[in-house]
């Protein structure tokens, strides 16, 4: 095969100097020779490696600190942003928060000027921005509502919702007991998917699974506003429960009395008095260990 | 290849070792295009730093001719601009080794006249003949750096020794 690039092949010793000759003369192959042991003897400029490096270096650093500077300002223009939303979302759906303490008790007024006093132990959550188009509040514990006449006012619990449209009604939802007693009006409940219409002078209690409604309350306000709790045939487990949240102590008992059903009530005035009013009727004697703690026994 | 040949070049050591081993060629390589130092080392400083602000999207086994391309599209965005002559008169140095007088005064005629027939050689003749000759770079490392054939470059270099012949000759 003829090679088209001899010259190239001869340089690279892909061909000898014999098959060259086949192509071109000696005279060219000399000059040939020449000319490449010349072009060997060349020699680019110099090129100082380290300081063209270390130039690169600096420009590089500074496209990186660009770049971070550009992805800074936008963290900041994102976290000002998520500020700005951020309060606005928590201006807007802040919560008035009201919580009592053990052996606490408040009484405040809604934006409405319905009045709710809370008993020990409690909270009541609602968003004042919305109050006027929405009156609906969140509740644990007990609370007694004199609901201003309006529009719906909704009391949500963990158990259930009591709504009314004005009326005055107590809201127990502790633990598993859910109890409403209603003063004046009707008021409606909604426990386990249920709708129950509650009716001035009754109450519904609702204790795990059982329910029941109890007729004819006498006072026209919760005892626990007069300074005293009154249980009707209510477990034990619920009437210590309350008499510690009233006293702040811890009461150690039996257990074995925690499903006795108590009727009766207790002050909320003197200590000895009302471990007198739960542990006669068991017929327990009690015994104040200290400030904080009191044990019942036979 | 893994994310990690990927990611490599963008470690300031290994950038700094590929620029050592490549730098002195690509600045060559852009230098026998235009014989133009000045622009041979802005091309340079240019092509390394896109490399390496690129450096992720590198792989390793095309990072050579990556760089290339690059410094090539520099170039020739640039040079359009600078409308600067190639001659290499003044910037291709010689290596005496021998300095015997008359032996002196004969080379120096001789290169003389090579510098000039370099010059007047056409920019890919030239850059193949150089790089195989300045840079002792092989046909095949040639191709792939320039990203033509092994044919090309042969093709390159057999045009470039017949054109240097005949203009020194011809003088």
């Amino acid at each position: 095969m003829e090679e088209k690039y001899f010259l190239a092949k001869w340089l690279n010793n892909e061909i000898t100097e014999e098959e060259l000759k086949k192509h071109v003369s000696e005279e060219e192959i000399r000059l040939y020779k020449k000319i490449i042991s010349a072009s060997d003897m060349l020699e680019t400029p110099e090129f100082d490696l380290e300081e063209a490096l270390s130039e690169i270096k600096k420009l590089h650093e500074k496209t990186n600190v660009k770049k971070l500077t550009t992805i800074k300002y936008f963290y900041k223009v994102a976290a000002v942003l998520a500020l700005i939303v951020t309060s606005y979302y928590f201006i807007s759906n802040k919560n008035t928060n009201y919580t009592t303490q053990l052996a606490e008790k408040i009484s405040f007024e809604l934006p409405d000027n319905s009045s709710v006093n809370l008993n020990a132990d409690s909270e009541i959550k609602f968003k004042p921005n919305k109050w006027e188009n929405k009156r609906e509040l969140h509740l644990k514990g007990e609370a007694f509502f004199s609901v201003k006449k309006g529009s719906k006012f909704t009391v949500k619990t963990n158990l259930g919702d009591v709504s009314v449209l004005g009326t005055k009604f107590n809201v127990v939802a502790r633990d598993h007991f859910f109890e409403v007693f209603c003063y004046e009006g009707v008021v409606s409940a909604t426990y386990q998917n249920k709708t129950i219409k509650i009716p001035a002078g009754t109450s519904f209690k609702a204790l795990n699974s059982s329910s029941a409604f109890n007729p004819s309350i006498e006072e026209k306000i919760p005892s626990w506003l007069q300074n005293k709790s009154s249980f009707k045939s209510l477990p034990f487990k619920y009437v210590i429960k309350e008499f510690e949240r009233q006293y702040n102590i811890k009461i150690t008992y039996d257990k074995e009395f925690d499903t006795i059903l108590f009727t009766g009530n207790f002050t909320h005035k003197g200590l000895e008095i009302a471990l007198q009013a739960i542990s006669v009727p068991l017929n327990l004697n009690y015994t104040i260990i200290n400030e904080g703690n009191v044990s019942l026994h036979p | 290849m893994n994310i990690k040949d990927k990611i490599g070049f963008c470690d300031e050591e290994n950038f700094s070792n590929f620029f050592r081993s490549n730098s002195k060629l690509l600045h060559n390589y852009i230098f026998y295009k235009c014989g133009n130092i000045e622009l041979a080392n802005d091309i340079v400083q240019d092509a390394f730093l896109k490399f390496w602000i690129n450096c992720e999207k590198i792989i390793t086994e095309k990072a050579t001719s990556y760089l290339f391309t690059i410094a090539t599209n520099l170039f020739l965005n640039e040079y359009s601009k600078s409308k600067t002559s190639s001659n290499f008169k003044n910037t291709l140095s010689v290596n005496y080794t021998n300095e015997t007088p008359e032996f002196l005064l004969e080379e120096k005629q001789f290169h003389a006249k090579l510098t000039n027939a370099i010059s007047s050689l056409s920019e890919a003749q030239r850059t193949a003949f150089l790089m195989h000759r300045i840079d002792g770079k092989k046909y095949k490392e040639i191709a792939e750096n320039l990203g033509i054939s092994v044919k090309a470059v042969e093709k390159r270099i057999h045009n470039a020794l017949l054109n240097l012949r005949k203009e020194i000759e011809n003088i």
